[in-house]
């Protein structure tokens, strides 16, 4: 049993290091990664308190599903959605008002 | 002096003259002929006042209505005000009046699995969300389905949350067990990539459901970010008494078994945007009150990553969940005068699984059809149950394949090659559709 564990630690360690060292290779060049940041006018630091809402929407939508487009739901909707995943994905009451108002204007 | 009042004198009996002879000659130039009698004069005279009366009747009776109905306003105003409170205006929303939203999402699946009789399956899964102030949110989702001959309706959560400030939430009521990432993030079918959920920590190792009051939230540090989640619940309870899940630990049983809490969290950091690398625990004492196993007490840890990035490379974006838990629960004997067929039976139960799942989709392609496909892998596995007498170690290969139909609509089909340790193989074949609204 020990072992199994070990084993799987290893594994899941080799994993997390081939990550690491291979981040820039899978993200390709990075100019074409400014992309997204610099036709919204976003800030370009990865800082999360300097990132734009539609940065954090993308950033932090993403992570576990597909994004639904800002038209998709109304401006009540919207706030009553952002506020039950600010609960659930643990972000920022600052991230929070930044995608909202992101979706409000995006329409 | 007296000169002057001759003046005075002449000039007034001079006005009164022209005064008394002027109306006759108004009234002589009135005529058709150029003249009027006296007697015509007077008549018409006597009709011009009676005009102006009957005129000045009217107005009077046209200006009474307004005074009249302004002090009838008055009085009811008066009286409102008596009766009524004084109404303030909200700075916000009024409580209980304000945003609703209904989400939720529905699958339908087909399941054929070697050894079983292969089914089909379906549920449907209302959201309901209650946004009462813009700081407090009320969140429910209920679990409908099938089953033999009726329905079940299954309350999967129910929660009241508050927001203190800009890093604090308070929740309260039934919730995710946030050390288990899958089922608080991944778990509905419009979102988990594969049409099954995997072994260890959707059933078995981790908490799913835990019933109590948590406190979370997420803050930044310098250009990181990290977020927490601790909780205290009526925690799991143990199984003593059937040989085969002797030692393991029931997390679906949501009501107490004894004062002891359980207490849990999770810690969770991103270095950079799109990375995420998490720590949980649960520790509790499982066992029910007034028995020998009141005093045994479990721990459940695991350890998570998840990765989500775009890649010009490989024309698409890429996604890395993984999850790995194990727990101990302390020594303990089972069935330990033999009653029940198994005793006695002392051992320190621990049990370890997780799983790692890697998705490809090719948003970057140029086709359409291309990028609304989704390749997914992942691998799964369960270590054998405690007491050596139920199931046997299990691990899992799945390969799937989805197509996006819209953002929150998926057709999935996957193949899983389940291999349980000493025992026939469970292949399946697994098709399900999801839709997410």
């Amino acid at each position: 049993m020990i072992a199994t564990v070990n084993r799987c630690h290893l594994a899941a360690l080799i994993l997390l290091i081939f990550v690491s060292v291979s981040w820039d290779v899978f993200a390709g060049p990075k100019a074409s990664r400014k992309t997204t940041a610099e036709s919204s006018g976003a800030a370009s630091s990865d800082s999360s308190m300097e990132l734009s809402g539609e940065e954090l929407w993308s950033n932090n939508c993403l992570r576990c599903h597909n994004i639904r487009p800002p038209t998709m739901y109304g401006n009540a909707q919207w706030d009553v959605i952002v506020h039950h995943m600010r609960v659930r994905a643990n972000i920022t009451g600052r991230e929070q008002r930044a995608i909202v108002e992101f979706l409000k204007s995006s329409k | 002096m007296k000169k002057i009042r001759h003046y005075y004198l002449a000039a007034v009996i001079q006005s009164a003259v022209l005064a008394a002879a002027s109306p006759v000659a108004r009234a002589q130039d009135a005529t058709t002929d150029g003249y009027v009698t006296r007697k015509e004069y007077e008549e018409l005279k006597a009709q011009m006042l009676a005009m102006k009366k009957e005129l000045e009747a009217i107005k009077k009776e046209k200006g009474a209505v307004p005074k009249q109905e302004s002090a009838e306003s008055q009085a009811v105003a008066d009286l409102h005000k008596e009766v009524a409170p004084p109404v303030v205006e909200p700075e916000g929303p009024l409580l209980g009046t304000t945003k609703f939203y209904l989400g939720g999402w529905a699958e339908g699946m087909f399941e054929a699995r070697n050894g079983r009789v292969s089914t089909f399956s379906a549920s449907f899964n209302p959201i309901f969300l209650w946004e009462l102030t813009p700081k407090l949110l009320f969140e429910s989702r209920l679990e409908i389905e099938p089953s033999g001959g009726g329905t079940n309706v299954n309350l999967v959560y129910a929660q009241l949350s508050y927001l203190l400030n800009d890093y604090i939430t308070l929740g309260v009521g039934e919730f995710f067990s946030p050390s288990n990432v899958f089922v608080e993030r991944f778990e509905p079918q419009w979102i988990n990539k594969l049409p099954d959920r995997p072994l260890a920590v959707y059933h078995g190792i981790l908490p799913n459901i835990s019933v109590g009051a948590e406190v979370r939230g997420g803050f930044p540090i310098g250009p990181t970010r990290a977020n927490y989640a601790f909780y205290i619940s009526n925690g799991p309870s143990l199984n003593a008494f059937d040989p085969r899940n002797a030692g393991t630990l029931d997390f679906n049983s949501y009501t107490d078994n004894n004062d002891d809490k359980a207490v849990g969290g999770r810690v969770g950091f991103l270095p950079i945007p799109g990375v995420e690398v998490g720590y949980g625990f649960e520790t509790a004492k499982p066992g029910f009150q007034g028995t020998t196993f009141a005093h045994v007490r479990s721990l459940v840890q695991s350890v998570d990553l998840d990765i989500t990035r775009d890649s010009d490379l490989l024309k698409g974006r890429i996604n890395l969940y993984a999850q790995y838990a194990w727990s101990k629960v302390d020594h303990a004997v089972y069935d330990p005068d033999g009653s029940l067929g198994f005793g006695p039976l002392a051992f320190t139960s621990k049990r370890d699984g997780g799983y790692a799942e890697v998705a490809y989709r090719p948003t970057k392609m140029d086709m359409d059809f291309i990028r609304n496909l989704e390749m997914v892998f992942r691998w799964d596995h369960l270590s054998r149950d405690p007491s050596g007498l139920g199931d046997p170690e299990e691990r899992r290969w799945t390969l799937g394949l989805d197509y996006w139909l819209s953002p929150s609509t998926v057709v999935k089909a996957a193949y899983e090659w389940d291999n349980p340790r000493g025992e026939p193989n469970r292949n399946a074949l697994l098709l399900q559709a999801a839709m997410g609204f």
